[in-house]
């Protein structure tokens, strides 16, 4: 069984983990473009190379940032997302466009 | 066809016999249980007057004989095993910005397991190592039992060592069978 740490949990076996995406910077949904915004939610970089990528400790819903080679599978850090995001992101909901 | 599922909310032990060290499941989901989220969660609880400087994944008594379980630096529960719930209302209400109830009184069901074996026997359905020198009294494992998310905290009852364990409601039958089918290895006479 593959184990990686949560910062929040400790060790625990992968199939407790939810992928959630690679971390990259969001586009202002209200100023972007459909196209920025569809790569921005459905599209990765799939270089080869360390990404770094939201998973989801399921048990206890906790969502951290991991940093992995999608070569060879390491995962070679995680940590709370505290360390990347010091503030809440609240969507606005455009009620007013057309 | 007659069925050998036990319901979880029915206060059944699995074993009426007390010989010393036998497992003995009970479920306590009719007890009161309620709790707090939210980044200010911390400093909710200190002007209530409870402790806040709680260390995720810990438990504490309290002089009243509550328990209160941090499960992480925003969220804590508050859990009262002997005192029966009387509403389904949360006893945490929303006191300002920053700070919900949870409603854990109907999310999770809520087992307690006793009996010297309990880490030997839950050591066939998760993966955590629960041995008391790795799991000892006071903390808290969030993870997998038997494929199910569950929280398992270790803490004193009645003056006796126990593993509550809370489990999502609609997954507690399927929980109850599994924890009873390991149990069975344990408790026969040998």
């Amino acid at each position: 069984m593959k184990i990686m740490q949560c910062p929040l949990n400790g060790p625990r076996n992968i199939s407790e983990f939810v992928y959630g995406g690679q971390v990259e910077p969001m586009p202002d949904p209200q100023q972007c473009s459909d196209k920025d915004w569809a790569s921005y939610v459905f599209y990765d970089n799939n270089a080869i190379g360390i990404v770094r990528e939201w998973w989801q400790h399921a048990p206890s819903s906790y969502w951290f940032i991991a940093e992995r080679h999608n070569a060879s599978d390491d995962i070679l850090r995680t940590y709370d997302p505290g360390e990347l995001f010091s503030e809440r992101v609240d969507f606005t909901t455009g009620e007013n466009e057309p | 066809m007659t069925s050998n599922l036990v319901s979880p909310l029915r206060c059944l032990t699995s074993n009426d016999d007390d010989r010393s060290g036998s497992l003995k499941l009970r479920d306590l989901s009719l007890a009161t249980r309620s709790g707090v989220r939210g980044v200010h969660a911390s400093q909710w609880l200190k002007s209530e007057s409870l402790p806040h400087e709680l260390q995720p994944n810990t438990i504490e008594a309290l002089p009243d004989h509550r328990l209160l379980m941090a499960l992480s630096t925003r969220e804590f529960w508050l859990l009262d095993p002997d005192n029966p719930s009387g509403d389904t209302e949360p006893t945490f209400e929303r006191t300002k910005p920053g700070v919900w109830p949870l409603y854990n009184q109907n999310s999770h069901a809520w087992l307690v397991l006793s009996g010297e074996p309990r880490a030997d026997m839950l050591a066939k359905l998760c993966g955590v190592d629960l041995r008391s020198k790795a799991f000892p009294l006071g903390t808290v494992a969030q993870t997998q039992m038997a494929l199910v998310s569950t929280i398992i905290a270790h803490h004193l009852w009645r003056g006796e060592p126990v593993f509550s364990l809370f489990i999502d409601q609609s997954l507690t039958d399927f929980a109850w069978e599994a924890l009873q089918d390991a149990m069975a290895e344990f408790n026969t006479t040998r």
